[in-house]
């Protein structure tokens, strides 16, 4: 049978596999911003993720001012009626 | 705790680093590898951590008596005794009330009333994967097939190990357990292989499935005397593609986010659709489920040693079990008898001196493909159907057409043909693409990965549904 993930890589360290994950999150957050702010804001009831929600707003606000949230709003709202919808 | 969503991407952010932090440290890395699975399985409900921690024990336990008890008797006592825990724990949460309610009907069409109750209990997730890993381990150490492990958290890390655990693949426990000797060594995995498959699993699930179900085989099987004869025969099309997209994600997703943590898990998808035979198809659908049948059920029940007329009782016998397995209702097991029949005959067919003459040409190889096809696609209709008056409906409105135009929105046809590309695409594109990706370094891989989960996160409509196996 065979094993799709056994395979010999050159990037054999994790810490360089972590730096990869991190930043493909990191950038799609700053993508879509939205997301984890209301994530972070619908668990927010206590105020215990306060200092989280803080940081995604300012990354909302970034994403914002250089135009890069609304790209991918633009995206989303073009794929959804190119598609006959209203999903995004 | 769903893959696709914010939750599960934050718990495997934490996950990765804390896991391979400790990767110097195997009892500390698998004690925490243990408690991560058990804060994933409480996600859904913490109360049936107990059933998980007891399935752990019994396993523990029946092994170790198993692999010590040196008289046989009192071996296949003991592993006899642990598989029926196993499958009574199943039973009691998955069957017992499918099973009173046949005895009810069954004493009133008789004229008598059976003072009986239901049970009325929750459905824990992950349940019949449990009984799977669990069995799996007892009956290969009463086989011989691996030592019983001396170590009770590898039974249950084995046994709860967040990736598999609630969809599978089944991992058997000779492929597991010796995996946790030793620490693995990041060097053993392809990372850009690993990141396509679970990037790749999205995709199916996200924008191939969700879209799928949401805009057109669910309103279809909710009231099909709405739809006109095609969109019901497109439904059925549309429904195949989304079962596919669906589950092989999940398992694409497990696999690759087992590899990331350095564990390999087994192939559990090999393009079914391409299969020419329903045992062609088999070898290729939930392949895992289909070894631990054949391995577990169909050899002990004797296979095909006993003639024709036995292996037909034996492939029937394992396959309305293997049906009723999805679930405690009429139309899986009629599933399942569907694909025992259909195995039956495929079986006497490919065994057959006309088989021999006529069975290799290419003319036959497409007719055996088309059949073998629109067999699988129809039975699902079964499997999809809510009960057998619901399948009922379906063949009457694709026999009468309500005269209906069809509503069918032109996205389905693009989504099938997405469908299609998954089971033609060249079966290593995606090895060889991760090895590229392995050498091209951090940069390249970031950006691939973004580019790819940015256009997923495009067109995925908001929210995401459970995933379909989820409820077996």
């Amino acid at each position: 049978m065979a094993e799709p993930n056994a395979k010999p890589p050159t990037s054999t360290s994790p810490w360089a596999w972590a730096r990869v994950l991190y930043a493909v999150l990191a950038l799609t957050v700053f993508a879509f911003p939205g997301g984890l702010v209301d994530w972070l804001d619908d668990r927010n009831a206590d105020g215990w993720l306060s200092a989280p929600l803080a940081l995604a707003r300012g990354v909302d606000a970034a994403s914002t001012a250089l135009g890069v949230k609304q790209i991918g709003q633009r995206l989303r709202g073009w794929f959804a009626a190119a598609i006959g919808g209203e999903d995004a | 705790m769903l893959f696709p969503t914010i939750d599960f991407g934050l718990f495997f952010a934490f996950s990765f680093v804390l896991v391979w932090s400790l990767n110097a440290y195997n009892t500390a890395k698998k004690l925490v590898l243990l408690a991560l699975s058990l804060a994933f399985y409480a996600s859904w409900n913490w109360r049936f951590l107990l059933l998980l921690l007891a399935s752990g024990a019994i396993s523990y336990l029946v092994g170790l008596y198993v692999d010590a008890a040196a008289k046989r008797p009192f071996r296949r006592l003991a592993l006899g005794l642990g598989v029926a825990l196993d499958l009574g724990i199943l039973g009691y949460f998955k069957y017992l009330d499918f099973f009173i309610a046949q005895a009810m009907n069954l004493a009133h069409m008789l004229g008598f009333e059976l003072p009986l109750g239901f049970v009325n209990v929750t459905l824990p997730v992950a349940i019949s994967f449990l009984t799977f890993h669990a069995i799996s381990y007892i009956v290969d150490v009463y086989r011989g097939r691996l030592a019983a492990s001396r170590s009770p958290l590898d039974i249950f890390l084995y046994i709860s190990f967040f990736p598999h655990l609630v969809a599978g693949p089944i991992v058997r426990a000779h492929v597991f357990l010796p995996q946790l000797a030793t620490p693995p060594r990041a060097g053993d995995f392809s990372f850009g292989e690993n990141m396509l498959l679970i990037l790749g699993g999205l995709f199916k699930k996200m924008v191939i499935a969700n879209y799928l179900a949401v805009r057109f085989v669910d309103p279809v099987f909710i009231d099909p005397s709405q739809f006109s004869r095609f969109d019901l025969i497109m439904a059925i099309y549309a429904y195949a593609v989304q079962i596919y997209a669906d589950f092989s994600a999940y398992t694409d997703i497990a696999i690759g986010v087992a590899g990331l943590l350095g564990y390999h898990f087994p192939q559990n998808f090999n393009q079914p659709y391409r299969a020419l035979g329903i045992g062609d198809f088999w070898r290729r659908w939930h392949m895992t489920l289909s070894s631990w049948l054949r391995d577990y059920l169909y050899i002990p029940l004797g296979g095909n040693r006993h003639g024709a007329l036995a292996t037909a009782r034996n492939l029937m016998l394992t396959m309305v079990l293997g049906g009723l397995w999805h679930g405690a209702n009429w139309t899986f097991l009629i599933w399942g008898a569907l694909h025992g029949s259909a195995l039956v005959v495929d079986h006497a067919w490919r065994r057959s001196a006309a088989f021999a003459r006529w069975g290799s040409g290419p003319v036959a190889r497409v007719v055996d493909w088309a059949l073998t096809f629109n067999f699988v696609c129809l039975a699902w209709l079964f499997f999809r159907a809510s009960s057998l008056d619901a399948v009922g409906q379906f063949f009457a409105g694709m026999w009468t057409d309500n005269g209906a135009p069809s509503t069918m929105p032109g996205v389905v046809l693009p989504l099938i043909a997405c469908g299609a590309l998954t089971q033609i695409a060249p079966p290593r594109a995606r090895a060889t693409i991760g090895v590229v990706l392995d050498n091209r370094g951090a940069f390249a891989q970031a950006a691939v990965g973004f580019v790819l989960l940015y256009a997923i996160v495009v067109m995925a409509p908001p929210g995401s549904a459970p995933f379909i196996y989820f409820q077996f």
